[in-house]
């Protein structure tokens, strides 16, 4: 096996090394303009290698199996610049269980997949003709092993399957976007649902009405809490508490969020997209809870910077990325919630997230699709709107979590998550 | 490599097939803080097969090149699954060329441990600036990439592309209050691009410590003054992405709003890409379908003249190629791109600009930018209040958002100071595909009824 020969080869010079090798085979369709564009194979090999040498870090990759002296000469001329050690690499350990392979997709063609994609299509095309149409179905199949100079050896068969529908609508110099999307570590997904629920956004959108100026309610949909989401990630990560970064620094075991709110990573969800039994560095996945009744429970670790700061790592990889984060399910129904507000806005999707200073929880994003809640009722799709405050406050004031949850899935996101509609008390919003 | 790409080629049974090689050497150095982050290198070989059958595209990508007619095969399989209708795909002269990189100071021969020290230097300097610094974020990289390319059609190129790029960063916090100031610097040309940079260190580390004091922008509707990186930052995000034809060739609604004669802006305005300008961070040759770039003019004199093509867009709205089919990586077919977009010069001095201005916002450098045809949004690093004609007290959180149809008609006055943005990491998205290494640049430029973001 490839990743024994290169654990031999580094530890000719090396203490300690480590070796991750994910293979992957994907298929995939893309639909674009009412039309399939194009179809893909694609095969992906990658290797990264980790050495110890005189308790300094060296690392480096390479996709190509064959170049194992190269791999290795680099890792270690790393090694002797390299940063110190804080950690040391993980003894074998038993992983929990987690369904994470769907052999039935092993034998979805793709003829199977653009008749998937072609049925989404043809539904937002009846809903209105006048909707430029896409679709994406996509499938993963990948292998990754983690090996270590400690004894570890884990292989891990991967099954992804993402589908996603939406589409574009122009009015005159007005563009409107709106798409939905699935995907999970199993077959079984329901294309008739993801093409409703993204024809649901262009129903709600049918109407373009005005908003004036103030301070208002604001209904996070499950997609819109990826902006609030994105600033208790950055503030969470352990690296950026180590670095004195984080605003919540000195707020673990303190509340920081409505006492109704409950946020936890579950990396164990069954065929949950971002699962996993063990991270890139060998440590094996748990379920770390983020927000517990309002309480600020944990920060998350790699190995090193838990070595620095003196604490476990979190099995969430050398990034520190979430896997499936799953939000609690509140008593009030996503109906009320509209009917409670008199003068409020939905917001699903945005741009100029992150620009800013999203650590510190501030955020001022134009409202990519949102909507305007009038009397109780959503009235239509608001335009030219910017939407201003903090994460933090906002996660610390909310009047209402739903019954309903939906899960958020997107090829371009680090991680997956399962979401109710958050109501915040209220946000200013700019309109011009 | 030339012979094998050319013989996998010949089991094409498509209307037209393409292979793109990539083999690329990349190191970097991170300081995070007081301590070394990461420091590492890697090595990414793998290709692309594309193929073109009756209008339908099938890709295979792969790292394993052992058997490329295998993949040239895989391809044009799909293609015959994909493709229903007909191939529309402009013609162009086929072409043989080796481009090697010319490099100044060639950082493949520095060792890690040189690279390691020198940004030592300059996060030292960041971390003992000021009380307040409470971190830092140095980073450098270097790439080296190979790029072997051939068509169907006999086209046959090689084009090596070195870049080296480096960001300086400090952390200043006091109290809940953490702001964030970068300086950039790097190149095409070699190691020398970011060397002695220690100036940009500290110019970093004064405005984080500065912006801490700074209170953020009061939401409103301004007269802004951009300076010429964040003019460049507009013209990229609000007008150039709205040139690419991908967005228009199939969309008939999108093709009346971008009809070429409509009158977009003043008669002071003037827009163009172009991929052959000297030095520019989109600067090619050709692109990735072996079509040499050139100076293409979008806006001249207020009215849309131009747009940028691949093959396919370009045949299919019966315009001239463009030369800007480009791709991040190997991995990546080829989409309609920017090279190195501006604002082209105008005659006002800043002065004459900012004299009128009751009250306004100058916005500065920018941290992100992002747009979704109509709409656009983009964060200035720092920026000014303007009062009576002035410019006044520093400002955080500036972000600027808009329609682009009204915003370009908002410019009233252009600057007769183009200058292009500073060379640095990152680049433009689009379809997944990120960063495409971009250049952009203008003037300052006044816009009138500017939203700009924020508190009221």
């Amino acid at each position: 096996m490839i990743s024994e020969k290169i654990i031999q080869k580094a530890l000719e010079k090396a203490q300690d090394a480590q070796v991750t090798v994910v293979t992957r085979e994907t298929s995939a369709v893309d639909f674009e303009n009412n039309r399939l564009k194009s179809a893909e194979a694609s095969q992906r090999t990658n290797i990264d290698l980790k050495v110890i040498v005189d308790g300094k870090v060296g690392i480096s990759s390479t996709t190509d199996p064959g170049e194992i002296e190269g791999v290795v000469e680099r890792a270690l001329e790393a090694a002797q610049f390299g940063s110190e050690a804080h950690f040391e690499l993980p003894e074998p350990q038993d992983l929990k269980t987690v369904e994470i392979f769907d052999p039935s997709l092993l034998s979805l063609e793709k003829t199977e997949m653009i008749h998937m994609g072609q049925q989404m299509m043809e539904m937002i095309k009846a809903y209105n003709p006048e909707i430029l149409a896409g679709a994406q179905v996509n499938k993963v199949i990948s292998k990754i092993q983690y090996a270590n100079s400690k004894g570890v050896r884990y292989s891990a068969d991967h099954t992804d399957f993402y589908i996603g529908a939406g589409g574009n609508l122009i009015r005159g110099t007005d563009v409107l976007f709106a798409g939905n999307g699935f995907g999970q570590k199993k077959r079984d997904i329901d294309t008739e649902e993801i093409a409703s629920k993204a024809i649901e956004l262009f129903r709600k959108a049918e109407n373009i009405v005005p908003v004036k100026s103030g301070e208002m309610p604001v209904i996070f949909m499950p997609e819109g809490l990826l902006l609030l989401l994105l600033s208790l990630g950055l503030a969470t990560d352990g690296k950026n508490v180590l670095l004195g970064a984080s605003p919540l620094q000195e707020k673990l075991g303190k509340k920081i969020a409505d006492s109704r709110l409950t946020i936890v990573d579950d990396p164990l969800v069954q065929f949950g997209p971002g699962s996993s039994a063990f991270d890139d560095e060998g440590t094996p996945r748990q379920i770390t809870p983020i927000i517990e009744n309002g309480i600020l429970k944990n920060f998350i670790y790699d190995r090193d910077t838990a070595g620095r700061a003196g604490v476990e790592p979190t099995g969430h990889g050398s990034n520190r990325n979430w896997t499936n984060l799953m939000i609690n399910s509140g008593e009030t129904s996503y109906d009320e919630m509209i009917h409670s507000i008199e003068n409020g806005l939905l917001v699903n999707d945005f741009l100029g997230m992150g620009q800013g200073n999203p650590i510190n929880g501030e955020f001022s994003v134009n409202v990519f699709l949102g909507y305007k809640i009038e009397d109780g009722k959503v009235t239509g799709r608001i335009k030219d709107v910017m939407l201003s405050g903090n994460a933090f406050t906002a996660l610390d004031n909310i009047t209402a979590i739903s019954k309903e949850r939906e899960w958020v899935v997107n090829p371009y996101l680090d991680f997956s998550g399962f979401f109710p509609y958050l109501q915040v008390e209220k946000l200013s919003v700019t309109a011009k | 490599m030339k012979d094998r790409l050319l013989q996998a080629l010949k089991v094409h049974n498509v209307d037209y097939a393409d292979i793109r090689i990539e083999d690329k050497y990349h190191s970097w150095v991170n300081f995070r803080g007081t301590d070394l982050d990461t420091i590492g290198s890697s090595r990414t070989l793998g290709g692309i097969v594309r193929a073109l059958y009756r209008g339908g595209w099938g890709y295979s990508t792969f790292n394993d090149l052992t058997d490329l007619e295998k993949r040239v095969r895989e391809a044009c399989e799909i293609a015959h699954l994909v493709g229903k209708e007909e191939t529309l795909f402009a013609p162009v002269d086929s072409l043989e060329a080796d481009i090697p990189a010319q490099l100044v100071k060639d950082y493949r021969e520095i060792p890690l441990a040189e690279k390691k020290a020198l940004m030592e230097e300059y996060n030292q300097i960041i971390l003992g600036f000021h009380e307040n610094i409470k971190t830092s974020n140095v980073r450098y990289a270097d790439s080296f990439r190979t790029i072997w390319f051939a068509n169907s059609e006999g086209t046959y190129t090689r084009e090596e592309i070195p870049d080296v790029n480096m960001v300086v960063s400090a952390v200043a916090r006091k109290d809940d209050i953490v702001q964030r100031a970068f300086e950039l610097s790097g190149g095409f040309d070699g190691f020398q691009s970011v060397e002695n940079c220690h100036d940009k260190a500290r110019q970093a580390s004064q405005r984080a410590v500065e912006l801490l004091d700074a209170p953020p922008v009061t939401g409103g509707t301004y007269t802004v003054i951009s300076n010429p990186y964040m003019t460049g930052v507009f013209t990229h995000e609000a007008f150039g992405h709205l040139s690419e034809a991908d967005f228009v060739y199939e969309n008939d609604r999108m093709k009346e709003i971008m009809v070429l004669g409509t009158r977009f802006g003043g008669e002071n305005l003037n827009i163009i890409d172009d991929g052959t300008h000297p030095g520019g961070l989109g600067t090619h040759q050709f692109d990735y379908e072996g079509v040499p770039t050139r100076k293409n003019y979008l806006i001249n004199e207020g009215i849309l003249v131009g747009r940028l093509h691949s093959r396919e867009t370009a045949a299919k709205m019966d315009e001239p190629v463009t030369g800007n089919a480009r791709a991040v990586f190997f991995q990546h077919p080829p989409l309609v791109r920017m090279t190195n977009t501006y604002i082209d010069a105008g005659e006002t001095r800043f002065e004459d600009m900012i004299k009128d201005i009751k009250l306004g916002v100058y916005a500065c450098d920018m941290i992100g930018g992002q747009t979704a045809i109509e709409m656009f949004t983009f964060s200035a690093a720092y920026g000014y209040m303007i009062r009576d004609g002035q410019v006044a007290e520093l400002v955080r959180d500036v972000v600027l958002t808009g329609n682009v149809f009204e915003t370009l008609k908002n410019i009233d006055m252009i600057g007769d100071d183009l200058k292009f943005a500073p060379n640095g990491p990152g680049g433009c998205g689009k379809g997944g595909q990120y960063p495409l290494r971009v250049g952009m640049g203008g003037p300052h430029i006044r816009i009138q009824e500017c939203v700009v973001g924020g508190q009221q």
